[in-house]
């Protein structure tokens, strides 16, 4: 076999780096990194130390916790109440849970209302409401995207395309999924009146530390991208053998289901990355979750190849970062 | 030539002409050994200047009918917007119900599924009430009224608010509800005029998908 051929079969990835630093007026970080909405896991790794800083703690631990709806009926997201309490202040995300983006049908909805219903072809045909083939379809189209602006006029509740919508999900296709919602902090009681009805459990992210001593770690500001992006994820692992030159202790963090921006986080990364120390650099890696319809700016999110959708954002003492997004084969380009 | 036919009318007596016709024939004529001339020739009629009238062709009897743009142009198969009410076509949907249940022999709720099924595969649906369940096309999904025309390709039915709607068979499933009985119509396959459809042997193919 030609080693062409190797190439050809491998998977590609989509890497897009931008370096800047926090004290220009024009940076896009937080514009960029918003987009990925639905995280299900944050890495943070500081060297040179060997239990997290305080203010670190507290701000991991003030993220707002998220609910699990078991057996949610779709339509009762199309629910007037609910609109007009959660969705038009833009305050809610929601995910359907446990469900393969390859294979079962996937719902979304992004705060700014976008309501999105990965279907395969039977439940497409089934709920009658208009959508396109996806993008990422082989050769016979086998899954369709049907994509909703809720804050639009025609989805007004009691307009054609709702009425339609409506009768849709509930006499043709009565989807029911399990349901991961979170809101904003401070909004949560908009969601009180839909969780009240169905089987809830809250939940909170859950915190764990590890402290790796002995750990080899390369150049950071001068090494490539795809060369420090294997080292953190190899290091996340929990590999111990990774060549490089300097050896320090350092601890890793994580956490689960965080989907409101860890621009807190980054903050007090920087707080602490102003106290003198050795190796200052302070690593923060953000992982989308691989089942969602959506992935970067709410577009479409394939799994065939690979469903990896990632940023990782390398922050420095004298202010300036690094910040990488990636993205698997079937998906759109990052910002 | 014309001396001799010249010669022969001048002669008045008639014996003498028929020596002179027969002296010159003799004399004209080869006269093959093989054939008896005289027989031949006498005892024949031959019939000179007068044409029989011919007979006139038969006509087939059964009318041919009028092709397709005929068809158009006399606009036969057209409803007037007057009456295209449903209203008016309830009438009809009683009458199908009834052929059906007697097709059926009586649609009972222990009646066999396969066996009604055959029964419909060969019946007519002018009048029934459909429903599409599945489309390629979303926006057919829904549709429902009184069937009133069956053309090889499409229904064309009256929907309840009065809007006569064409929906293509192919790539949709209808749905036909007698008594609480609920049939699924794959309509790629039954793409058929409906007076086709009654001699047509349906085979058994594999999974549809639409």
């Amino acid at each position: 076999m030609l080693p062409t051929h190797d190439l050809d079969q491998t998977p590609r990835t989509l890497l897009v780096s931008e370096s800047s630093s926090f004290l220009d007026p024009k940076n896009r970080v937080s514009a960029q990194v918003e987009q990925l909405r639905f995280n299900h896991q944050v890495s943070v790794l500081l060297p040179e130390c060997s239990s997290a800083p305080s203010h670190l703690d507290s701000v991991l631990n003030s993220f707002s916790s998220f609910y699990l709806i078991r057996k949610l009926p779709v339509y009762e997201l199309l629910d007037r109440h609910f609109l007009e309490a959660a969705v038009y202040h833009g305050a809610v995300y929601g995910l359907s849970y446990r469900t393969r983006i390859d294979e079962d049908n996937s719902i979304a909805l992004t705060p700014n209302g976008h309501l999105t219903l990965s279907l395969d072809k039977d439940s497409f045909e089934l709920l009658g409401f208009e959508g396109k083939p996806s993008r990422f379809n082989h050769r016979t189209a086998t899954r369709f995207v049907v994509s909703v602006d809720l804050t639009d006029s025609s989805m007004a509740p009691g307009g054609r395309g709702y009425l339609r919508l409506l009768t849709g999900l509930t006499s043709r296709l009565q989807l029911q999924t399990d349901f991961l919602l979170s809101h904003h902090p401070g909004s949560g009681a908009s969601l009180q009146s839909l969780l009240s009805r169905y089987d809830w459990s809250e939940h909170r992210p859950e915190v764990s530390c590890r402290v790796l001593s002995d750990l080899s770690c390369p150049a950071l500001r001068s090494c490539d991208p795809h060369s420090l992006l294997e080292w953190l994820g190899a290091v996340d692992a929990g590999c111990h053998k990774i060549p490089s030159c300097h050896r320090s202790p350092v601890p890793t963090r994580r956490r689960r289901f965080v989907t409101v921006l860890t621009h807190l986080c980054s903050l007090s990364c920087r707080c602490y990355l102003e106290q003198p120390r050795l190796e200052s650099w302070v690593s923060m890696t953000v992982h989308g979750f691989v089942d969602s319809p959506v992935s970067w700016g709410d577009r479409e999110h394939g799994f065939l190849r690979g469903g990896e959708n990632f940023y990782t954002l390398m922050m420095f003492h004298d202010h300036t970062y690094q910040l990488h997004l990636a993205t698997g084969a079937h998906d759109a380009c990052p910002p | 030539s014309v001396r001799f036919v010249h010669h022969l009318l001048k002669e008045k007596d008639s014996l003498k002409a028929k020596a002179f016709t027969e002296a010159f024939l003799r004399k004209s004529i080869k006269r093959p050994e093989r054939f008896d001339l005289q027989n031949m020739l006498s005892h024949k009629a031959l019939i000179l200047g007068y044409n029989r009238p011919r007979k006139e062709k038969r006509k087939g009897t059964k009318a041919k009918g009028l092709n397709a743009r005929q068809k158009r142009e006399l606009k036969v198969f057209e409803i007037k917007p007057e009456h295209q009410r449903y209203e008016l076509f309830l009438p009809l949907h009683e009458l199908w119900r009834q052929y059906i249940i007697d097709l059926c022999s009586g649609l009972k709720p222990t009646s066999n599924p396969q066996a009604v099924q055959q029964k419909l595969l060969k019946a007519d649906f002018h009048g029934a009430i459909i429903t599409v369940v599945r489309s390629k096309c979303p926006s057919y999904v829904g549709t429902s009224g009184i069937l009133v025309q069956e053309f090889k390709h499409v229904f064309k039915i009256i929907t309840k608010e009065d809007k006569l709607k064409v929906i293509p068979k192919r790539s949709s499933v209808f749905a036909v509800e007698i008594n609480g009985f609920v049939s699924h119509i794959y309509g790629s396959r039954f793409e058929h005029r409906a007076s086709e459809r009654s001699a047509k042997k349906f085979k058994v193919r594999g999974t549809i998908d639409l």
